[in-house]
């Protein structure tokens, strides 16, 4: 038999790191470990290596489905999340499209826009026919877009898509508009970059479920320059 | 589901929390609640104690996200060490420790295989590590065993085995330092 006290091949701190993943450790002993894991960059990999060799062992532990209030005290624990609430709110947008005012739901935008962003948001009100037919707000950061209809009535055969024009002229597919209500639509990556000032957004009338051929097939009702305020 | 395809989902996810991304941490939860759940009360031995814990460990999740390094440690690994840390803490706030009746060595069940779970863990490191505990000798496996599933100390361990402190560490560390040797070969 070896002598019980050789540990030539692992040092003091290793064995501490194993003794703490296994969890053998209990009072003072435990609190050290922790301490000297926040501040040890190598025990803390120690740790993680230890944490490597034996947590396969946790495979022989059986799945239990934890109950839904679990999730539910999580999701309650959690801050309030950053930048919602009034810009997600359909209350919000409804009451100022009731109000009628589409100057009031510009202004309500920027400012609550001005608010919360350095950026400037970028802007385009969307007319044809003489009339506002929607007015779109671009938050760059967030790679959103809202659109909220303004003179816009329903047609009952076609629904309004809403297209990015830039520079080069070719409309790029962003996405399904609503006459009864507010859009929020996040911008695919590989357009984010052409949604500038001066690129054009068009909304045209298209079957349901959207133009079948990545082009505008309709007519197009209204377009307007995206300009910062 | 592949289990490639679902270790880079929760990768993923986790890598997207640090933004504010509830819906993120969601996801980790729906991937990984049930094994974590199971852990919990493996160690605690109880429900309602391990359902406070897990509420615990995804708000830690939340927080510390950003700490998870996909390129160093694999997101299970990195979740399960989360909650029996969290657990083994609960268990040394509370009484003492409900899984206190002697271990038989003789009598000790083997191992038992996987248990049907999500399969998130790799089971070749399992099967590697199942080889080299069965290296070791009867009385150091059952105590680490001990330690490991039922959050047993080393105070408790010598009094379920009926040995001296000074041994039981002896067994452990011995222990530790032929798993470790085993598993680099």
């Amino acid at each position: 038999m070896t002598d019980i006290d050789d540990h030539s091949s692992m040092s003091e701190d290793e064995l501490l790191a194993a003794e703490y993943v296994l969890g053998v450790l209990a009072g003072a002993d435990r609190a050290a470990a922790e301490r000297l894991l926040q501040r040890d960059a190598k025990f803390a990999a120690m740790v993680a290596a230890w944490e490597q060799r034996l947590t396969p062992w946790a495979r022989e532990i059986a799945d239990v489905s934890p109950p839904p209030q679990v999730w539910e005290a999580i999701a309650a624990a959690l801050p309030a999340p950053p930048r919602a609430g009034l810009w997600e709110s359909l209350a919000f947008w409804r009451g100022l499209a009731l109000a009628g005012a589409l100057a009031a739901a510009c202004l309500g935008a920027f400012l609550y826009l001005g608010a919360l962003n350095r950026e400037q948001p970028l802007v385009a009100t969307i007319e044809g026919g003489g009339s506002r037919a929607f007015v779109a707000t671009i938050d760059a950061k967030r790679g959103t877009v809202a659109v909220v209809p303004a003179a816009f009535s329903a047609d009952p055969t076609r629904v309004p898509e809403l297209w990015l024009i830039p520079a080069d002229g070719k409309p790029r597919p962003l996405g399904l508009l609503r006459a009864d209500r507010p859009v929020f639509i996040t911008i695919p990556p590989e357009f984010a970059a052409q949604a500038v000032r001066d690129a054009v957004l068009a909304v045209s009338l298209e079957p349901p479920g959207g133009s079948p051929t990545g082009a505008p097939t309709g007519p197009v009702i209204g377009t307007g320059k995206l300009t910062s305020l | 589901m592949d289990l490639d395809a679902n270790r880079s989902l929760i990768a993923a996810a986790l890598e997207r929390i640090p933004g504010g991304d509830r819906a993120a941490l969601q996801t980790v939860y729906r991937l990984t609640s049930a094994k974590l759940f199971g852990v919990a009360i493996r160690i605690l031995g109880e429900r309602s104690e391990a359902e406070d814990v897990l509420q615990e460990v995804y708000v830690t999740v939340w927080r510390k996200a950003a700490a998870f390094d996909a390129a160093r440690a694999s997101p299970m690994t990195w979740l399960i060490a989360i909650a029996r840390n969290r657990a083994i803490d609960r268990l040394r706030a509370g009484r003492q420790n409900r899984r206190m009746e002697p271990i038989d060595v003789a009598h000790e069940v083997a191992d038992t295989a996987p248990a049907a779970d999500s399969a998130l863990e790799n089971a070749q490191d399992h099967a590697r590590l199942h080889g080299c505990l069965e290296g070791l000798v009867a009385h150091e496996h059952a105590a680490l065993r001990g330690a490991f599933f039922d959050g047993n100390t080393y105070d408790e361990l010598a009094e379920r085995m009926k040995v001296p402190l000074g041994t039981m560490k002896s067994w452990i560390r011995r222990a530790m330092i032929k798993l470790k040797s085993c598993l680099e070969q």
